[in-house]
């Protein structure tokens, strides 16, 4: 039988209540689509990870805007290059515990992963560049402005076709 | 990881996973487990055909497998709101007061 999967296992107390609740609210706007144009191994392949992942030559997400308004965090964005590795980066969101990602960066962007894919031409070309932002606010304006826009220009520039993001 | 919320926002296409949050491709040094799950993932891009599909993808997580999910420190939020704990209906409702109110 398909596995259907549990949600909420990792979860308890408020925090499961409170997921479920988001989950419920929902969005009022048109699910965006946009079809898949040749088979995978044709396209180039991106990836976005929602971990607030920095290389340490790179400025780090400012933490203290969660400190001062815990409602918000930072709301930019850092470029990962296809040679990134855990012990290049730093991961600065103050959800979930860093030190496994710092360990091995595939546990929230696979790069090396989709390298290998690419090694076995499964796709045609990971992108030379990736994405990471941090993944905590409730107040989007920012991130929804700016960052997103911004992001996508860095895609079409790269000619991606797809993009994988990965929630942690 | 929690697709439901994911589908909340309107994404177009969701492979679903059963992992710990911090751990959305596997453990560090699995490399075949990370394997599995980005090229599931990036199947489930084939085969979803409508707006808000979901593929629920077929990895077990291993119970036994010891972790520590939360992070050092709980975040500002969680402080936050054991301060304030009338602005929690607020948190909820994913309604942020207009100013910052720390």
């Amino acid at each position: 039988m398909a596995k259907s999967i549990d949600s909420y296992r990792f979860l308890e107390g408020i925090s499961k209540r409170v997921m479920k609740h988001w989950s419920s609210l929902g969005t009022s706007r048109e699910i965006p689509w946009t079809p898949l144009s040749k088979p995978l191994s044709r396209c180039i392949v991106a990836l976005l990870s929602s971990a607030a992942v920095a290389l340490k030559t790179d400025q780090p997400f400012d933490q203290d805007i969660e400190r001062r308004d815990p409602w918000f965090s930072d709301p930019s964005y850092r470029i990962l290059p296809r040679t990134a590795s855990a012990g290049e980066v730093r991961v600065h969101h103050r959800h979930i515990n860093p030190r496994y990602a710092e360990q091995d960066l595939n546990c929230v962007l696979p790069i090396e992963r989709l390298n290998d894919l690419e090694t076995l031409g499964e796709v045609a070309h990971c992108a030379p560049s990736h994405y990471s932002y941090m993944g905590y606010t409730l107040r989007p304006e920012a991130l929804l402005a700016h960052t997103v826009p911004d992001i996508i220009r860095h895609l079409r520039q790269g000619q991606v076709d797809a993009v994988v993001l990965v929630p942690v | 990881m929690i697709p439901e919320l994911t589908a909340s926002v309107g994404a177009p296409r969701i492979a679903a996973i059963e992992h710990p949050f911090g751990l959305t491709l596997g453990m560090p040094g699995d490399a075949a487990r990370q394997l599995e799950v980005l090229r599931s993932t990036l199947r489930a891009l084939e085969e979803i055909s409508q707006p808000g599909g979901v593929v629920h993808l077929p990895f077990e997580w291993n119970a036994a497998e010891k972790i520590e999910m939360y992070p050092p420190e709980p975040p500002p939020i969680v402080q936050y709101l054991r301060r304030h704990p009338w602005y929690f209906p607020r948190f909820l409702k994913r309604d942020p007061p207009e100013t910052r109110a720390v």
